[in-house]
């Protein structure tokens, strides 16, 4: 006859339960930190979609981020999640400024290309008169065949969480407000809200947005070390193939404003973040793994 | 650009910013300090805009003795001095204007200042604010100007800096950095994000 189930519950029990667990969870651990993946994602053709999620910080955080996004391709991030924190108006007007701002970019440049095949294309369009009109379709097709840009409303959102710290908060309750910020973390992680309620997604840039972002994009303020953390957890647990299909990226990148010590979302951040970017030589190697590739804002 | 300001071909403008939100009134106090001033007029320069931000009381003090300073030293040449507060659209128009009259900026070592004025590719000094406690704006500087970025300044000799500014223009480093560290091959940013991905081309 089996022991009764009571017979179970003795310390030393719990204590091997407690252990078992504990060694799993710290081998899940280490091979989802970043000394086990690598540190880019091995070369490939780029996916029609990409979805990428900018934690935005207060004024300054904010103002470096848009520095560095300056060249951002909308060919290439197709779906872009800004993360702000509440009452952080500041940021939100930035992100729709900026989004503003790549639709000008793009237009400029259809512009001048459109300029550029008015003047120097006299000769290519004899050619085609020439021969058959197929022909002049294909090789029009050959000169747009790049994907297309992805902007405007549908393309971006701007998602906001929780402040994990306000202002004169006492020091008590600030780890019950940092919980709750990353409870509403996973909301933005997990997909962006569709243009339209209820929209099932039927192109793959809708695809992408409704999925896990491919990249995080940080430069320190208090919410980005618990988004991070959010991430860590999706990938902890595998959710939607977070960790197994390559989901969760992470970059960090420090303030142009610290140029020999790190800030303490640095430090917090330097071994679980796939890549740490420093803008000062000074700090190249903190940690044994920080990268200095020039001021980057 | 003030109606009193006679704007000409030949104006050059120097523009000083302090900081909207904490001005830096030491700054203030010593670019219209007499020594300032007369450096100012000896390199040629016609205007003199400051932007106080919520310290008027000390730029209403401070210009009003350096403009009768002015009239006491006439022989030195006019400059005419005007300030501001705040400008929500941010300082664009005036470093532009700076910009245009091959002017210098004048700025505190806040982060954000400096990205934004440096973008311009005009002469700056920044003036790190050593009364902030626990604070990188001279370590900032320091490796700024180490980098020939700009050029660092101190509310103690400010003359000396704006001297040294005259010949800064043709030695400045492009910022945004071009290419930069030593012999390394460097990245946009834009880059490192393609490489994370593994995207080619």
């Amino acid at each position: 006859m089996a022991p009764p189930l009571s017979s179970l519950y003795t310390l030393s029990f719990a204590l091997a339960v407690l252990t078992t667990l504990f060694v799993a969870a710290s081998l899940r651990l280490l091979t989802i930190l970043p000394n086990q993946r690598s540190k880019s994602t091995p070369w490939r053709k780029r996916p029609v979609a990409t979805r990428v999620l900018v934690v935005l910080g207060s004024g300054g955080h904010t103002h470096e981020m848009f520095y560095l996004l300056r060249d951002l391709d909308t060919r290439k991030y197709t779906h872009r999640t800004y993360v702000v924190s509440s009452g952080d108006a500041f940021s939100a007007q930035r992100a729709v400024e900026f989004e503003r701002g790549l639709e000008e970019r793009e237009k400029q440049w259809r512009a001048e290309e459109e300029r550029n095949d008015e003047t120097a294309n006299g000769k290519v369009k004899i050619e085609v008169t020439n021969e058959d009109g197929v022909t002049k379709s294909t090789q029009e097709e050959t000169m747009r065949g790049e994907r297309p840009a992805c902007l405007g409303p549908d393309h971006y959102n701007i998602a906001i969480v929780p402040r994990a710290r306000k202002i004169h908060q006492p020091l008590l309750t600030t780890p019950l407000s940092c919980l709750w910020t990353l409870y509403c973390s996973f909301t933005p992680l997990l997909r962006a809200p569709p243009f339209l309620p209820d929209q099932q997604p039927t192109t793959p840039y809708e695809a992408a947005a409704a999925d896990l972002p491919d990249l995080i994009i940080t430069n320190g303020p208090a919410t980005a070390v618990i988004i991070i953390l959010a991430s860590l957890i999706l990938r902890f647990l595998n959710w939607r193939g977070a960790n197994s299909r390559s989901k969760c990226k992470t970059v960090y990148v420090e303030s142009f404003a610290r140029v020999k010590t790190l800030s303490l979302s640095g430090r917090l951040l330097l071994r679980i973040v796939d890549r740490f970017l420093v803008q000062w030589v000074e700090l190249e190697g903190a940690g044994g793994r920080a990268e200095f590739w020039g001021v980057l804002v | 650009m003030a109606e009193s300001w006679n704007w000409t071909r030949d104006s050059k403008l120097c523009f000083v910013t302090t900081g909207a939100t904490a001005p830096f009134t030491a700054l203030i106090e010593s670019v219209l300090s007499p020594s300032s001033i007369q450096t100012l007029r000896k390199c040629g320069f016609t205007h003199l805009l400051v932007q106080y931000g919520s310290a008027k009381d000390v730029y209403d003090i401070c210009s009003s003795a350096a403009r009768l300073h002015i009239q006491d030293n006439k022989q030195d040449g006019e400059i005419i001095i005007d300030g501001m507060d705040f400008n929500s659209e941010g300082l664009q128009s005036q470093f532009k204007l700076v910009q245009k009259s091959k002017g210098l900026v004048i700025s505190h070592a806040g982060s954000g200042s400096v990205l934004e004025a440096l973008r311009y590719q005009i002469p700056l000094i920044v003036v790190p604010n050593i009364g902030l406690l626990d604070n990188h704006q001279e370590e900032l500087a320091v490796a700024m100007e180490r980098n020939q970025y700009l050029l660092r300044g101190d509310v103690q000799d400010l003359a000396s800096a704006i001297r040294k500014s005259e010949g800064f223009r043709i030695k400045m480093s492009q910022f945004p950095p071009v290419t930069s560290g030593e012999h390394r091959e460097t990245k946009s940013f834009a880059a490192i994000m393609d490489e994370t991905m593994g995207f080619m081309d």
